[in-house]
């Protein structure tokens, strides 16, 4: 009996031991505000995080050196800060989930600033607007976008692409140009990556797609790289608004990049990247 | 190789009841299959005056003879020279296949040393680290899962449990995105190698505790009554014995772990698979890089049994005749 006893006590004692090692284990911090700027400051560094598979966004050049327009102009705002950008190139939802502490200062990856997503990151400010075009292949006759009413549509999954064809693009920027819907698909079929879809369009007319929809720069990229496809004629489906990430954690933070944006923006620093990378002007 | 059986019955491929049937349904398939897809024959063909259905025939005839032939002559061939044939054989039929691809060689000449002088860097790098440590949490976990201990198999259980469980792409996730939530901000190449060698560890647990399990009672009691400790008995009685057991599937883990590793490029590690997607992807050649990646996978892993192979004969000398 004595025995049975020592035996509840000491498991009883070993859960009570367990749960205080947890309780002083649970993370207390969550709290906290951050300084970033000062913890910035104090490196010399700006710790960005972006995409290395987009190009002219941001690739891995032949040197095997990051490249691109996202990567210029996160050095810019690192120079206008007084600090050097460093690179590092994380899966996009990992990027986009929030939830940094204090791994990434900033995230230059030509986000849209969806609804969605402002629960769990803060936008610091748009600083381009890719517009975005249905591309068919080269043999189709489609001529225009009404052609692609009841055709089978290609987007990259979870892009802005797809929320735009399946109707529930929610874009939380005040400056953006509202949203008109063109085309009512047969079929939308969803890629993993942004150069499927044109995997499958590039086969002879109608093969697996009837059009995609995607950036134009996308479209031209793979057009330069010999694609059999063209842009359909019309215009733009719509102009997507891009912005610079931050985390939650810091207002105060997000309100000086917003200033070192907009400085950018006045001063035709935007512009002048923008035409090195696109030839054209996004930036307004 | 396994032991020979000399019982007076010719080999299976040397049986007519095996190849002719074998061979008909070549020729049938063959007289099935679009003719375009054999340049070649059909130029040889088409030059000699024979089109259509005759052509067609002579072709999946010629093939067949073709086929026939390099049977009975590497039926004839010495054991070494079978095996170095038919791996010649099928190398050139892959090569065949990916040239088929239409690649851009290029491409691939101009990428292929940023592939291998960043990317299979990196690869080696968490691979190798990862291994290691995987084979030290392994040890640890089949001594503990084997011990008389209540916390250790405890632990052990629900390590093992626990890590052949999840994914290992959760793993790799939840090491890398939860610590930070608890004021660890761990590195991207340390959050994999962590995952790597926790969730092979646990797999490999079970390989060792296995081959220790194999190796009768006997031998630890035997080992025993001549003085030796539990842990000289284990280090020099029981493990050179369970390691022929143990090297096989082990030598599977470390080929797998290679592969695997490429899963850490989800947290952004600049390793063979990561650069072999973004390099193909900004230039629209990811066919070319993905068989280029393929191939550096293949050709290490090809090392790794090479080593593997050495390691069983280490091991198994005890039963070489």
């Amino acid at each position: 009996m004595v025995r049975r006893f020592a035996a509840v006590a000491s498991i009883a004692g070993a859960l009570l031991a367990a749960a205080v090692v947890l309780a002083a284990c649970s993370p207390a911090s969550r709290m906290r505000p951050a300084d970033t700027f000062a913890r910035v400051r104090a490196r010399g560094v700006l710790t960005v995080a972006t995409n290395a598979g987009w190009q002219p966004q941001g690739f891995i050049d032949d040197s095997g050196q990051l490249a691109g327009f996202d990567i210029d102009v996160a050095r810019e705002i690192a120079r206008r800060l007084g600090v050097k950008a460093r690179f590092q190139t994380p899966d996009w939802s990992v990027m986009t989930g929030g939830h940094w502490r204090g791994r990434w200062d900033l995230m230059v990856g030509s986000a849209t600033p969806t609804r969605a997503r402002a629960h769990v990151v803060d936008f610091a400010g748009v600083y381009y607007y890719s517009p975005y075009v249905f591309v068919v292949n080269r043999m189709s006759t489609a001529r225009r976008r009404a052609d692609l009413d009841g055709r089978r549509i290609g987007v990259e999954t979870g892009t802005t692409s797809e929320d735009y064809i399946r109707r529930h693009l929610e874009i939380d920027d005040p400056s953006a140009p509202a949203v008109v819907y063109s085309v009512t698909p047969g079929q939308v079929r969803t890629y993993a990556n942004s150069m499927m879809p044109f995997d499958d369009l590039r086969l002879p007319a109608g093969a697996r797609l009837d059009a995609v929809l995607a950036p134009e720069q996308t479209a031209l990229q793979a057009i330069r790289s010999g694609y059999p496809i063209r842009v359909l004629p019309g215009g733009y489906a719509f102009r997507e608004p891009l912005t610079v990430v931050t985390d939650k954690d810091d207002p105060a933070w997000t309100a000086r990049i917003r200033r070192v944006i907009a400085a950018m923006k006045a001063d035709g620093a935007l512009r002048v990247i923008t035409l090195k990378w696109y030839g054209r002007d996004y930036s307004s | 190789m396994i032991f020979a059986d000399n019982v007076d019955q010719p080999p299976l491929l040397r049986r007519p009841i095996v190849f002719i049937p074998a061979l008909a349904l070549l020729f049938l398939a063959l007289l099935r299959a679009d003719p375009a897809n054999w340049p070649l024959l059909r130029g040889v063909l088409a030059a000699a005056g024979l089109g259509g259905v005759l052509g067609n025939g002579l072709a999946a005839a010629a093939v067949c003879v073709l086929v026939g032939a390099n049977a009975y002559v590497l039926l004839r061939l010495p054991v070494r020279w079978q095996v170095a044939m038919v791996w010649v054989e099928l190398t050139l039929a892959l090569a065949a296949l990916f040239v088929s691809f239409d690649l851009s060689y290029a491409f691939i000449r101009r990428k292929l040393w940023i592939l291998v002088s960043i990317g299979l860097v990196n690869t080696l790098l968490i691979s190798a680290v990862s291994i290691v440590l995987a084979f030290i949490l392994a040890m640890a976990g089949a001594v503990a899962k084997l011990s008389q201990n209540g916390v250790a198999l405890g632990v052990a259980n629900f390590y093992t449990s626990l890590f052949r469980g999840v994914p290992l792409l959760m793993q790799i996730y939840i090491i890398y995105l939860g610590l930070p939530q608890i004021g660890v901000v761990v590195d991207a190449i340390p959050a994999g190698v962590a995952a790597l060698s926790l969730c092979y560890g646990a797999y490999m647990t079970e390989i060792f505790r296995g081959g220790i399990e194999s190796i009768p009672r006997g031998q630890w009691e035997a080992a025993r009554a001549l003085g030796l400790s539990p842990g000289q008995t284990l280090r020099q009685v029981i493990l050179p014995q369970a390691m022929g057991v143990i090297i096989p599937p082990t030598g599977n883990q470390f080929i797998a772990m290679l592969k695997d590793s490429s899963l850490v490029s989800v947290v952004g590690v600049w390793e063979l698979m990561y650069l072999a997607r973004t390099q193909g992807q900004s230039e629209f050649r990811h066919i070319e890089m993905m068989l280029t990646a393929s191939m550096i996978y293949w050709i290490f892993s090809i090392l790794l049994e090479l080593g593997q192979a050495r390691i069983e004969r280490f091991f198994g000398r005890a039963h070489a005749r």
